[in-house]
Order: C-alpha cells, then structure tokens, then sequence
C-alpha cells in the first residue's frame, strides 16, 4: 500500500461532499468534500505501489477542468487510470448536482 | 413455513425478465435505500465519518471509508426500520471489527428502542463469506456479538434477513442468519457456515469438488434452501420482489418458534437420514415430510456400531474429558456431548463439554467438533437446563459452564446440506437464551476454541475463563488453514500476530483483546490434581457471582482496560452511532 499526497489551485469552493465507488478489485472509492481556501488536497491510498507518476498525470487532467476548492480522498484498489477518470468525474457530477 | 415464489403475472417470460430490476447488482448502499420506503432513507455513520479499519491499513491493505457497513435508518411501510447493508465488493462483504461493530452497535440501539416501547424493525441484507481473516479474533468476537442482538431483538421484533447473492452467506454470519425470525432468497444466494472451497481445503476433493457450481447451488443454494424450510421466501433478483417480501415478512410479525428454537422437529429429520445415500433431492423428500427414503439392509445402529469398532480407539482423554469428569463427575450422556453436574460454593453447577464420538453416523464429525448432532445436541442440553428452572428465581438460576475443547466446526458436504448453519445457531440460541433467563453462562477453555464451534459453544456465555496452558486457543481458522488462505509463511503468520494483536495465536495476546475474565495460570490441564480442580473451581465460583451482578448483554466485554486499548473502534462505533442514531 502507498500514500500519495496531491494539491491544486482552486477558484471557488466545491457545492456539496460526494461519495461514489467501492474499493473493490479494479475499482476505487472517491470521497469529494468542500474544502474552505483557494487549494485542493488530494490523497491517494493505492494497493499498488510505485504508480506515482501515473496517478500526477491523471489528476493533473483532471484538475485542468475542475477548479472546486475540495479534500478528495482516494481509495484505491488497483483501479486502471480511466476508471480512475471516471470515477473522478462521476465525484464531481454528484457535487455539483 | 411454506417456501413461495413471490411472482406477477406476465405474457411472456422475456417480459417478466425485462420488467425486473436487479437486487444483486445493487451497491449496498443502493439495497437500503431500495428497502427503505422512498425518501426516508437516512445513512448512519456513514464514509464522511471515517470510521476504517484499524488492522487493515497494518496488513498494508487499504481501507474503505465505511469498512463495507451501511447503517441506514427510515421507515418501512411508514414503520421505523433500520437496515444494515454489507457491501460484498469490498473484501468480500467479511466481518472485521467495525464493520461487525456497526451491526451489532445499530441492533443494540434497536433493541433500547424496542424495549423503551418504540419498536425498530430491524432488517439485515447478508451478503458476507464471514469473519475477516485480517482481523480474524476481532471478527470472531464482532459475530458473537451480533449473534446475541439478533437472539434479543427477536423477542421484541421480527429480525428479517435477506441473501441476495452474489457472495451468500457463509461462516459466523450464516448462524446470524439462521437466528433471523424470516429469511428471503433469491436462486442465486448460497446459505451455508463452510464455504466450498474451504470444505475442499479442508477435508479434500473427493468431499466436495468446489469448482462444481451445479452441486453446489443444488445443496445450499436458494431454491434448496426454501424447498427444504431453511429460508421462508424464494425470491427472483427483482428489487420489487424482495421488498415486497422483506415488507410481508416484517408485517407477519414474530414467529411463535424461530428455526432455531425447532430442536425436536430438526433432530426428528436428523435421525432418519441415512448419511450414506443423503442428497439434495432425497433432502427434499425426508424435510417436506416424505419419509426416509432408506436403502435396504442400511440400519443406522448397525451403522454406528461398524464405525465404532473401525474407528481406532484413541485412549487419550480430550481435555474436555478431562475437565468434565474432574469438575462434574461421570458424564451422565453419551459422546458427542457429555454433561454432569458439580458442586460450586454449595450450589449446583450444569457442565457440558463437546468430546469425540467415533460410533458418529456423521463420519466429518466424530472429533472433538460441532457438527449436526453435536450443534442440536447442546441446544436440547441448554433448553433442558432453561425448562428445568423456568420458574426458579432469576438469583437462583442454574450456572451453565460450557467446557470448550473445540477444534473447528465440522467440514462435510453433508453437514452443509443439512444445514450445519442452523445446527449451530441452535446451540448459540440456546446459550444466549439462557444468558437473557439469567443463567449464568460461564465459558471455561480448556482447549482449543476455534471459530464456529467456540461460537456455537462458549462465546455466548456472560463471562468467558481461560487456563493459560498449551493447547489453549481462540481462533477463527486454524493457524495452518489462515496460512494457507492469506498466502504467508508459519513464521510470517506468527511474526504478524505481534503487531497485530487480534490475528495471534496465544492466550495471552487473546487477553489483549479485553474478552476474557480470567486467564488462569499455573493449572495443569492435562493431569489436574486437586490444587488445580480448587483453583479453577474458585474461578468459576468468582465469574459466576460476577455474571449475577451484571446484566445480562456482552456489554461487559468492551468495560476492561484492555478491551479500551485494543477494542477501541468497536467502543468508539458505539459511541458515535448512539450520538447520531435518531430518537
């Protein structure tokens, strides 16, 4: 198991906390949570270790298009970067609606 | 109890498979609010609360924010309900400390609710392999636990289970289940207390080939299960189907006798089986009252006695033995359960210890083991003792001492047929029972007290002794058995139950978890003399006077220093869900 740590800039406060996904095989849990100040913090918990640079490279994406100020908390369980996407986005849909 | 298909009518087929909505593929999060009425739905400590897993994230496995459990309060047909959900996908739906917690924790709120006059239903979707190796003692504990909430709640309350599939329902969580006052399944749940695969590991493949899917769901499955009585209701995976049939079974109110209470009807069945020539369809015909269908010359004395002789002998004494003649005397009932009484501090005490049995027709169970006749047999015994003083003063009730030398449950093919499951949640039932009629039930290991079989016997007791002396144990699986599963060596499995208290073999880490109330040292407890007799008679004597004095729950469990320090999720569970459960 491996931590990672992430923030981003924000430009206005996330809606509402969202939970969405499961940690089960090939699959994540998102915690999204408004989160006061201009940042997003983000930790990774991940059963596979060493993908640091993979999980930057979709979060660094993914933050191209949400600027929600917000602690999201990942849960993972070896879930493939576009589920990973996926379940990101589908966070945000949640938060937003 | 009469097994139905809850159906609507259709033109065709294929439009009645179209018309369903999948339960199964629910999340467990989606099954509560879908048997919650709309819009009542209100989840408890739920994953903002973040209560995960103290063990997993040591064992370098990540956690889930809500371990699995979801809490959801609301109403059900306008009635007050609480619904507990295990979500399957995360670890397999298995029972660790504060996803057992949370169970145990939100039946105990509805079981104050229910006795203070604002009745709860309670309504629990299994879908579970049972205790989570990881936090394999923790999850033992948690599964007693919930097993003694169900056996109160029930008196108040229909408790209504559901098993939905995929997973099913298996190990600790099964005899759960078998407790519950209704039971609804669909075809594609399995019921059963050993899962397949460790029937295979355990008792190899010319016992059960587990990767035999057809005769598997063919002995446990849903369809099985109803058609021999185990469950109530037969279901399709249709979200309208099941709670409709959770909603008709909360409204039917309590059974006059749960399945479990039924030891005479199911030990009647029992004895007409024939363990030779015993399947799923000849099951059928015997539990729907048809008979025994029995091969000619097959007698089961004559049977027992070709067992008995060709069984080998063993003239060491199981310290179950032991114990019982050294505190009671001469067993006055035949193997597998043997009983007596003994004088503790002028007032007279009931024992009972599991021994072997080798004229066993049921040849999985003629070890020290709870198998079929073993699991039905104590519960008779307890009900005995429970009949006999029903009009004694509560102060006054009989002490029932459980001698625990248990080894594991019986593995058998036939033993999960015949419903292995209810066996020993007839024996937890009895025990419990006892407990709430103010008997008390002290639990004295002597031996190994492995899983299953310690819950079925002994971990329902108001307090719970040990001898500190080798061979004494409280495990969920066997330390070979847990190795094998989790992929580790012996010596990682040991290295492992250093840091992480509730996966270790020993007593005296056991003790750390805040279980016990006594771990007696210096007893010798293969050749007690009269010194040792006297200690451990004086112990008894201490934990029952201490049982008088308390009330009559577990909650004890969780009051030591012990159980603060290395049981501190389940009490902070207790604490935070009391805050925010509703009035």
């Amino acid at each position: 198991m491996e931590q990672l740590n992430f923030s981003y800039p924000a430009s206005r406060p996330a809606r509402q906390r969202a939970h969405v996904g499961v940690v089960g095989s090939g699959d994540l849990e998102v915690l999204l949570a408004p989160l006061a100040g201009t940042q997003s913090e983000v930790v990774v918990r991940t059963s596979v270790d060493g993908y640091g640079q993979i999980w930057k490279s979709v979060l660094d994406r993914f933050f191209t298009r949400y600027d929600g100020a917000a602690r999201i908390e990942i849960n993972d369980f070896g879930a493939t970067p576009g589920v990973v996407a996926l379940r990101l986005a589908e966070a945000v849909e949640v938060s937003e609606s | 109890m009469s097994a139905d298909i809850v159906a609507t009518e259709y033109a065709s087929p294929y439009e009645a498979i179209l018309a369903r909505h999948s339960f199964i593929e629910l999340s467990a999060r989606e099954r509560a609010r879908a048997v919650l009425d709309a819009d009542s739905f209100v989840e408890l400590l739920g994953p903002f609360d973040h209560l995960e897993s103290p063990w997993l994230p040591l064992q370098g496995v990540v956690c889930q924010a809500d371990d699995g459990m979801v809490i959801a309060r609301g109403t059900l047909d306008g009635a007050p309900a609480v619904v507990l959900a295990i979500e399957s996908a995360f670890q397999g739906g298995s029972i660790g400390e504060v996803s057992g917690a949370k169970i145990a924790a939100a039946l105990e709120l509805a079981l104050r609710a229910c006795a203070a006059g604002a009745p709860v239903l309670p309504v629990i979707l299994f879908e579970t392999g049972g205790v989570r190796l990881q936090e394999a003692n923790l999850g033992l504990a948690v599964i007693a636990e919930i097993q003694a909430a169900i056996v109160a709640l029930r008196r108040y309350v229909p408790v209504v289970g559901v098993i939905a599939g995929m997973v099913g329902c298996f190990g600790g969580m099964s005899l759960a289940a078998a407790l519950c006052s209704h039971l609804i399944m669909t075809r594609q749940g399995r019921l059963g207390m050993n899962g397949p695969e460790v029937i295979e590991q355990e008792a190899g493949i010319e016992e059960l080939n587990a990767s035999d899917r057809r005769l598997i769901w063919s002995m446990i499955g849903g369809a099985q299960r109803a058609a021999t009585g185990l469950v109530d209701t037969l279901v399709e995976d249709d979200s309208a189907q099941i709670v409709a049939a959770v909603r008709a079974a909360a409204a039917s109110g309590k059974p006059t006798q749960v399945r479990s209470e039924q030891i005479d009807h199911y030990l009647g069945l029992l004895a007409q089986v024939d363990p030779q020539h015993i399947d799923p369809a000849a099951m059928r015909t015997l539990w729907q009252g048809g008979g025994a269908p029995r091969a000619a010359g097959s007698g089961h004395a004559a049977e027992a006695a070709s067992a008995a002789s060709a069984a080998p002998q063993s003239t060491a004494r199981t310290r179950g033995q032991i114990w019982l003649e050294a505190l009671a005397g001469a067993s006055v009932t035949a193997a597998p359960i043997w009983s007596g009484t003994g004088a503790l501090a002028g007032e007279t005490a009931q024992f009972f210890a599991v021994v072997p049995d080798p004229a066993q027709r049921f040849e999985r169970a003629r070890d020290n083991v709870v198998g079929l006749e073993q699991g039905w047999r104590l519960a008779q015994a307890v009900r005995a003792v429970i009949d006999a003083d029903a009009g004694v003063d509560p102060s006054r009730k009989r002490p029932i001492i459980a001698l625990v030398d248990v080894k594991s449950q019986a593995y058998g093919r036939r033993e999960e047929l015949l419903g292995l499951h209810l066996a020993c949640a007839a024996a937890v039932d009895a025990y419990a029972s006892a407990r709430l009629a103010g008997h008390p039930v002290i639990a004295l290991i002597v031996g190994p007290a492995m899983s299953g079989a310690f819950l079925a016997h002994g971990y329902q007791a108001n307090r719970i002794l040990a001898l500190d002396a080798p061979g004494t144990m409280v495990h969920a699986m066997g330390r070979e058995a847990a190795a094998r599963v989790t992929r580790r060596s012996l010596e990682a499995l040991d290295a492992l139950g250093e840091t992480v208290i509730p996966m270790a073999y020993s007593m005296q880490a056991y003790q750390q978890l805040g279980l016990l109330s006594g771990l007696l040292e210096g007893v010798d407890a293969d050749a007690p003399g009269p010194r040792d007799i006297e200690q451990v008679r004086a112990a008894l004597t201490a934990a029952i006077a201490d049982a008088r004095s308390g009330p009559r729950d577990l909650s004890v469990r969780l009051q030591s220093a012990a159980a603060q320090k290395n049981r501190a999720a389940s009490i902070e569970v207790r604490r935070r869900l009391a805050q925010q459960w509703p009035a």
